[in-house]
Formats: C-alpha cells, structure tokens, sequence
C-alpha cells in the first residue's frame, strides 16, 4: 500500500475500530510534522510539543468524521492544526462550514470531486506545487507557511496587489488542473 | 441561487492556509457555505496544504509525548457530531456573530431604511451586516483598504453590476459607489474591510472617518 493510502486507511481504522496501533502509525507519522509546521509558523517548541499532542488528540476523538472521499489523511490533519492553531495562538475563532447546513447546495456540478483518490491527488499536487514558477510557489507558501495575507505579501515583496493577486491565480489554475478539474 | 460574483482567489488561498484574518475568514466561509464551486476550490488549497505537511521536516516530540497522549485516550468528552442542525436562516458560519436568525439580530439604526450590527473588529479589520429595505441607497463612498461585500438575502446594484444572494463584491480604494438596495426581499450582506499594514508614511491613508458609516 502507498503510505498515502496506508494512512488513510489508519484514520479509517482508528474511527471505526478504536485501533490503538493504527493510532500510534499515526501519531509517529504525523506528531513530528505538525510540530514542525507549527515551529516553521514561529511557535517556541513547548507550544508547538502541546498543539501536536493536542491535534493528534483531535484526531483521535474525531476520526470517525474522516471521509477519504473528500481528503487524504494528511490534509485533514492540516486542516486540524491549522484549525488548533489560530485558536490556540491567534486567539481567533475559525469559521467553518458545517457539513449538514442545510444552506449547502448539493455539489452536483463538482460530483466529480467525490471520486477523486485524494491520496493520488495528493502526489500529483506535490509535483505541481514543485514545478511552480518561484515567483509564484513562494507567494503560496508565504500564505502557508508564513501567515502572510496576500496583501502583506505585495507589501513585503514591494509588488502592486494586482500582480500577486494574478500570480495566485496562475499558481491556484495549475494546482487544480493538477487535481484534475477544469481550471 | 446563480452565483456570479465570486470572492478572488487570494481570499480562497488565505482561507484555505489559514493566512486570512478572522474578518476575511468569516466572508469566506460564508460564501463557501452557499457557493459550491468556491466550496470544492478551498478542498483544492487545502489538499496543497496536506501535501505541504507531508515533506514538513519532522522535529521529534518529547520521550513521552505519545504516552501523555496515550493516558488521555480515554479522557471523557463532549459528543462530537457531525452536522448538528442548527436550523434558521444565518448561514452556519456565522451563527456564533449573528445568532440563527436574521429576525432577531440587534439591528442598529443607520438612516431610514439603513441598518447596521457590527459583528467583529480587530487590528484594523472590521466585519458588520448591513441591512437595506428596498429601494434604500448607501450615501456615496470610497474605500480605505479593501473591502468585501457578500450579499446574504436580496440584491443590490450600483454602477458596476448587480449583486444578488451569494454575490461578493469587491471593491478597491479607488472605487467611488452608490450601492442601492433593489426592489423585494429586504437586502443583508456582509461586509467586511481589510486595511492592511502599511509603513508609516501610509497611516494617514488608513485613518479618518469611514464615509456612511
């Protein structure tokens, strides 16, 4: 099994069964680079230790939610600490969709997204992230990685908003064709 | 619901990164939550976030991190369920500002047929609802920073097109515009405004009273 796959299928574990082992490949997996995602957003190594310890937790408690058809593994638990952490550290409440609003509007025209094998997906987009232009793979991670809003970005980068507002969509068009939608 | 006007995708790629301050991210998730299409982009950023933290170097945790972890498996907790039906009008993710209904928000009196309810500040973002009974117009106004409108119920117009439920506007400083309420349901959206850092020699840009309110 590809070890996307592999870990999918340890969440999966985890939710329906409690599997403590299946847990612990997890937490061996992912711990140490949530910790690192956090330490790379400028947390002190204590907090970054707690908020692992604590999304892991998370995931633990809230495996049985986890839908391989709609994430792999890995961006669930970024949507996990990514979550933990602007509550945590930013004091902020994140506002989230609640997935049985009866607001939504069923995703008919994306139904394709439904069937896309998101650990596959997930190479595909590695790929596509290493092949971006610089100039445009570094506004992404600035987003990511540095927290920077695109307008601190131009700010930072002494570029007008308008041409980082285009570099991220050329960068947003080619992760999507990278998923294999319509760009 | 034709959704026409969509929020730029830097507005989805801070969301999805976790970048976007609260204010933005509420206009957001709001959207998303009427808005498909936006819905399966923001899935898209967010697995480019997945794989970003798969080739995260690891730092390893403390000796005993797992074992902490481990004694508290089975610590009790609140039920988590997915969904809860929260019911009303509000789309979910602004439940916590606003309340459920739209009927029963503390509306602020602005001018006639006017009405605000500021929902957050922060660090020089601001978040609000504006309510506009039909035919009500927002005196002419520019910009300091950006500014996002989502339109919630109803629709409006101004020089640049029409805005209906689901709708983002955005609108940069230099746009001078006459946002009026059309005839039918009464029109709510959401606006929020983003006056970014700027070194000093800026600030006076960013401060001063906001034209109508």
């Amino acid at each position: 099994m590809e070890p996307a796959e592999r870990l999918n299928a340890a969440v999966v574990a985890v939710g329906r069964l409690r599997d403590r082992r299946a847990f612990q490949d997890l937490f061996d997996h992912f711990a140490p680079r949530v910790k690192g995602y956090l330490m790379r957003l400028g947390a002190g190594s204590a907090v970054a230790e707690d908020l692992a310890q604590e999304a892991l937790l998370t995931v633990w408690r809230k495996a049985a939610l986890f839908d391989p058809g709609k994430a792999s593994a890995s961006t669930w638990i970024f949507t996990i600490a990514r979550n933990l952490r602007i509550d945590a550290i930013r004091k902020e409440r994140r506002p989230e969709l609640d997935p049985n609003d009866p607001a939504l509007l069923p995703e008919s025209e994306r139904a394709a997204d439904e069937g896309l094998d998101w650990a596959q997906a997930e190479d595909r987009l590695r790929l596509a992230l290493a092949q971006l232009p610089r100039e445009q793979s570094q506004i992404i991670e600035l987003s990511f990685l540095a927290e920077k809003p695109h307008s601190i970005i131009a700010n930072e980068l002494g570029l007008p908003l308008g041409t980082v507002k285009s570099r991220i969509r050329l960068a947003m068009a080619r992760l999507r064709l990278a998923l294999g939608e319509r760009a | 619901m034709s959704i026409t006007h969509h929020p730029g995708e830097e507005l989805l790629l801070g969301y999805a990164s976790g970048a976007a301050n609260e204010a933005v991210a509420l206009l957001v998730a709001s959207h998303i939550a009427l808005c498909p299409a936006c819905r399966a982009k923001v899935r898209g950023v967010e697995a480019a976030g997945g794989s970003l933290l798969s080739d995260m170097a690891p730092v390893a945790l403390g000796q005993n991190a797992y074992q902490a972890v481990l004694a508290r498996l089975d610590e009790p907790t609140a039920a988590i369920l997915r969904g809860a039906n929260l019911g009303g009008d509000v789309p979910v993710p602004l439940q916590p500002y606003a309340g459920a209904n739209f009927a029963d928000v503390p509306w602020r009196h602005i001018t006639t047929g006017l009405a605000h309810y500021p929902l957050l500040s922060k660090g020089g973002t601001r978040a609000r609802l504006i309510r506009a009974m039909p035919g009500a117009a927002v005196a002419a106004h520019t910009h300091r920073g950006e500014e996002w409108t989502l339109v919630l119920t109803g629709s409006y117009h101004d020089a640049t097109g029409r805005y209906a439920a689901g709708d983002v506007q955005s609108t940069t400083p230099e746009l001078s515009h006459e946002p009026k309420a059309d005839d039918g349901p009464v029109c709510i959206n959401l606006a929020v405004t983003d006056a970014p850092l700027v070194f000093s020699g800026l600030v006076h840009k960013l401060i001063g009273k906001l034209h109508g309110f």
